[in-house]
């Protein structure tokens, strides 16, 4: 198999990515023992375990982030392995001083924006039709004091991810680092290079635009 | 007390404990009182804790995540291959004085071309733009070689990672199929090119590969998972992904 001509593998890295694939089999996002810093330097070096290796406990967090822009889980997919396949080509411009998280995720932003311009603009999900969908089938929802609890768990997802992707580009960004990436709001002021007020000022748009989106038919989901 | 507009202009940082002691506490002090606001942030905190739950954007739970880093370390590498050339790791000065020479052989070349007594001919500059020329086609061949070889692979990896069903029983191998047509019509460009001496070691894996590129592009778009096993016992048994990497490297050390 082609895999076996992966050369340049130190033991030290080999035995990262056994230990790791038995704490976190095969799919795992969850932190393994070496620092992603040290795996970083190593890709630089050009071992191809340790890149496997970033891949690994990446490739989910990449993929929600990838997904917030792309529509089509395909597209996504593709995207996702652009997304690593930049890394690897331009590992050596990545400096230790700066978080590779952020830098990773910067490239997967960059590229999800490249995709949506190319090719998915104009195809994203209109919240509207999403709403008018899911409308009909929470007709028969009990009566909530609050209207965003009468949609169901399904309902609720769809609509959020439509909301999602309508948001200007900024307030996603944000949205997609602080929800789907896990990062601190100081995090995403570095991995943006915008000032901590400018982060914070977008958060409470996006989530106040998401809210009004949502409840921006509350007369049809009260069904008043 | 603070006024509605002002306390809802703090109520996503109040969810994401972004606020100052000061703030916080005048918030929280607020929604105390305002059945209003304290509704708003209920609000708030309600679509925060969406956001932040793992059922937006969740992938699908399938094999593709156990395969895909080591599919896209194959990748990488062999993109990476295809700038790793020694001869073509030049810094730009020395692409732009490499084409200061081109230029200044070309000069030459345009005035030997016009000047009225050729008959006085420096032999030694002729030989040597011979030479330059010569380097000059073993680069480009190396290059062109790899790169077809680069895409080769991949095709060959595709394949073998192809899961899009037409059917219940028949395999999308639609892209497969216009991609080796492609490759073929490539092969034909890439002939003259691998009579130059420093890449002619890949033209028996070239020709093996245009073989098979022949019996793949005439597959149906949608083929049976036996064709494909077929196409796909012939990569092993020709051992073709393994022998494209060792071709490569011939070439990358040359």
């Amino acid at each position: 198999m082609p895999y076996d001509t992966l050369t340049g593998v130190e033991a030290s890295s080999r035995q990262v990515r056994e230990s790791n694939v038995m704490a976190h089999p095969g799919n795992s996002d969850e932190p393994a023992s070496c620092a992603t810093e040290d795996l970083m330097k190593q890709v630089q070096r050009g071992d191809m375990y340790a890149y496997q290796e970033l891949i690994r406990r990446y490739q989910r967090r990449v993929f929600r982030i990838v997904s917030s822009y792309v529509r089509n889980p395909e597209d996504a997919m593709e995207v996702l392995q652009d997304t690593f396949l930049k890394v690897y080509a331009a590992r050596h411009t990545w400096e230790s001083r700066f978080s590779f998280a952020g830098w990773l995720y910067r490239i997967a932003i960059n590229a999800s924006i490249d995709r949506y311009r190319r090719s998915d603009r104009g195809r994203t999900s209109s919240l509207e039709d999403v709403m008018e969908t899911q409308l009909q089938q929470s007709a028969t929802t009990p009566e909530a004091p609050d209207p965003l609890d009468r949609l169901c768990d399904g309902e609720r997802r769809r609509l959020l991810e439509a909301a999602v992707r309508n948001l200007p580009q900024r307030q996603r960004e944000v949205v997609s680092l602080r929800y789907f990436a896990e990062m601190s709001l100081e995090e995403i002021a570095t991995a943006l290079g915008c000032p901590l007020g400018t982060v914070k000022s977008n958060l409470h748009k996006a989530v106040m635009g998401l809210k009004a989106m949502l409840l921006g038919q509350r007369g049809a989901l009260s069904y008043e | 007390m603070s006024s509605c507009d002002s306390v809802r202009e703090m109520l996503v940082l109040h969810a994401e404990d972004a606020l100052g002691p000061e703030e916080r506490l005048e918030v929280e002090q607020h929604l105390a009182g305002c059945a209003s606001c304290a509704a708003e942030a209920a609000q708030v905190r309600k679509i925060r804790g969406w956001l932040s739950g793992p059922d937006l954007f969740v992938p699908q739970q399938d094999l593709t995540w156990q395969l895909l880093p080591e599919k896209l370390a194959v990748r990488a590498q062999a993109q990476s291959r295809r700038w790793s050339y020694p001869g073509l790791r030049f810094p730009k000065w020395a692409w732009c004085a490499v084409a200061m020479v081109v230029f200044a052989a070309g000069l030459t070349w345009t005035r030997r071309v016009q000047a009225p007594a050729p008959a006085e001919q420096p032999p030694q500059s002729a030989a040597g733009n011979e030479a330059f020329l010569g380097k000059v086609r073993t680069a480009y061949a190396r290059e062109a070689t790899a790169q077809y070889l680069t895409r080769c692979q991949n095709l060959l990896l595709d394949l073998t990672g192809a899961d899009r069903k037409c059917t219940e029983d028949r395999y999308d191998v639609s892209l497969e199929v216009t991609q080796a047509r492609q490759l073929l019509q490539e092969k034909r460009m890439l002939d003259p090119e691998l009579s130059v001496p420093d890449v002619a070691h890949a033209r028996n894996l070239c020709d093996e590969l245009e073989r098979f590129l022949l019996s793949l592009s005439t597959s149906q778009d949608c083929e049976t998972r036996d064709a494909l096993d077929t196409l796909e016992r012939s990569i092993e048994k020709d051992q073709l992904l393994l022998r494209i990497n060792l071709v490569q490297s011939g070439i990358a050390l040359e």
